[in-house]
């Protein structure tokens, strides 16, 4: 492994997130647990990135040290536009989606789009107005005044992301956020994200379990080890885009994911035999 | 509104319970020390109207006040406690102690306080309502979900944000939960307030009534005091269903 700090002076563009030698450890002594381990990664500005691991492996905790929820321990350090950024200074600065919707209740689809910018301090009418207008492109045009109760599944989802996608920062955390779809639902959502990403060109990195939809995504697949968990390899993704749902059936996906299936599936048998 | 529609309405339940009392005291010959008839009690309501008016009047006003001054001073406690567990270790205890005070013994030294005047009914009233809102807030307060203050967190939420945004509407729902328990505990405050001496209110007839064994007129105040209740309890119902129908997932 080449110093990350090197590599990035030498490549042009400086990359947008840097883990570099990052770890987190709960607990003391005897009964000290390590969930995150020497964890190398970078994203380049505009990237698509996916993260698959076997469950359990870390990936929730790595994502909240990179939204600033919880500090990496001492050792290593995240670096966001090549700064080394402080305990709890990423909070505010990248837009986190987490598995669930996590809608509030008592608002409406419009106003829970709206959230993030009202917390900014965003005037309640500029706000609603920037929303308003990408109600169509979610395909949520005609519910602005529902309640989140009142939506299904994929809908609230798109709600959640709409959110997200409003906190207008370059990095864009999703953890998982199809996982409680149904396969069909799910395939639309996927090609629907990809026509957004395309448009907005934001920096993703998107966390999954699902060995099809990480490469079907991705610039770059990143697979975590069994826990304590840490990358075990980067796979670069070269399909074409834009890519459609036809993509998965061609040799070319077949054999990256014939490839990748055989390293996940050696994680999870690892995570299985320590389990038992 | 059809027929069968009409019959299941909470309304009709009146007219259920009234056609009962008509049929079945004279069914089964019933005494009137135990429950006179139904004419009788209307007849009784009837020659005190004015007075039972002036009395429906004050115990109203004296409810309404005790319950929210208690209402405020219980989301206020409820949210200091949620904020500081000192606090809640400090003065929850002594809530609790308080609470298992008989109302009467209490009711007593209020009166030494502050007299014979509406205050006084007021802070019994009140001091009977704060504590169910305080432990509803604060359970309410409790059930902010975690994923959720992350969430806004990572949006770079304040402490206030967090409160006003998130904590206070999840809370809500528990918090019309201790108002709902709070308000028939403020009708029996007001109740026992007037019976340390007063001139106008329902507890007040009430105790001249038991006092002369009036048993028609006892009828009149019970049904008069539940009446109070439901007006109140109505109220708060509608506020509820308008302004915070959703509940905690």
């Amino acid at each position: 492994m080449s110093d990350p700090q090197a590599d990035a002076s030498r490549s042009a563009p400086l990359p947008h997130l840097q883990m570099v030698n990052v770890w987190k450890r709960f607990g003391e002594g005897e009964r000290q647990t390590v969930a995150v381990r020497n964890v190398d990664l970078s994203i380049a500005p505009g990237e698509f990135v996916t993260l698959i691991g076997p469950s359990g492996c870390g990936k929730s905790t790595l994502f909240s040290m990179i939204a600033g929820l919880l500090p990496p321990d001492a050792d290593g350090s995240v670096l966001l536009g090549g700064k080394v950024q402080q305990d709890g200074q990423l909070l505010g600065k990248v837009s986190f989606m987490p598995q669930k919707d996590l809608l509030f209740p008592w608002r409406t689809v419009l106003d829970n789009a709206t959230l993030a910018l009202e917390v900014e301090g965003m005037p309640k009418n500029k706000a609603r107005a920037r929303a308003e207008a990408l109600f169509p492109e979610f395909g949520l045009k005609g519910f602005e005044r529902h309640y989140p109760h009142q939506l299904s599944g994929g809908m609230r989802q798109r709600v959640a992301l709409m959110r997200t996608f409003l906190f207008e920062r370059d990095l864009i955390l999703l953890d998982e956020p199809f996982g409680a779809l149904d396969a069909l639902t799910r395939a639309m959502m996927q090609r629907w994200l990809l026509d957004i990403w395309a448009k907005h060109r934001r920096t993703v990195l998107f966390i999954t379990h699902d060995i099809d939809e990480a490469i079907f995504l991705g610039d770059k697949v990143v697979v975590m080890t069994a826990r304590p968990g840490t990358v075990k390899c980067e796979e670069r993704i070269t399909l074409p885009r834009p890519r459609d749902g036809d993509i998965v059936t061609t040799p070319e996906f077949t054999s990256i994911k014939r490839k990748l299936l055989a390293i996940v599936e050696e994680e999870s048998m690892k995570t299985f035999a320590a389990a038992s | 509104m059809n027929l069968s529609a009409l019959a299941r309405s909470p309304y009709a339940s009146v007219v259920y319970v009234a056609v009962a009392w008509l049929v079945l005291v004279p069914l089964f010959s019933i005494s009137p020390r135990y429950l006179p008839p139904l004419g009788t009690v209307i007849a009784d309501a009837r020659s005190v109207w004015p007075d039972l008016v002036a009395g429906f009047w004050r115990t109203l006003v004296e409810t309404v006040l005790g319950f929210v001054a208690g209402t405020i001073l219980g989301v206020g406690f409820g949210i200091a406690f949620a904020y500081s567990r000192l606090l809640e270790r400090a003065l929850f205890p002594i809530f609790v102690a308080l609470q298992t005070v008989p109302v009467i013994a209490f009711g007593a030294i209020v009166v030494i306080w502050f007299g014979n005047t509406i205050m006084a009914k007021v802070v019994i009233a009140l001091y009977l309502a704060f504590f169910p809102v305080a432990v509803n807030t604060l359970r309410g307060l409790e059930l902010a979900d975690p994923q959720r203050i992350a969430l806004m967190r990572s949006f770079g939420a304040s402490r206030l944000q967090l409160f006003l945004k998130l904590s206070l509407p999840t809370a809500l729902p528990n918090i019309l939960i201790g108002m709902k328990l709070a308000v028939a505990l403020s009708i029996a405050g007001a109740v026992v307030g007037e019976w340390f001496g007063d001139t106008v209110g329902l507890g007040v007839m009430l105790l001249q009534a038991l006092y002369f064994e009036q048993i028609p007129r006892v009828w009149v105040l019970i049904i008069a005091c539940g009446l109070l209740g439901t007006l109140l309890y109505g109220v708060l119902a509608i506020l509820e269903r308008r302004y915070v129908w959703w509940r905690p997932d």
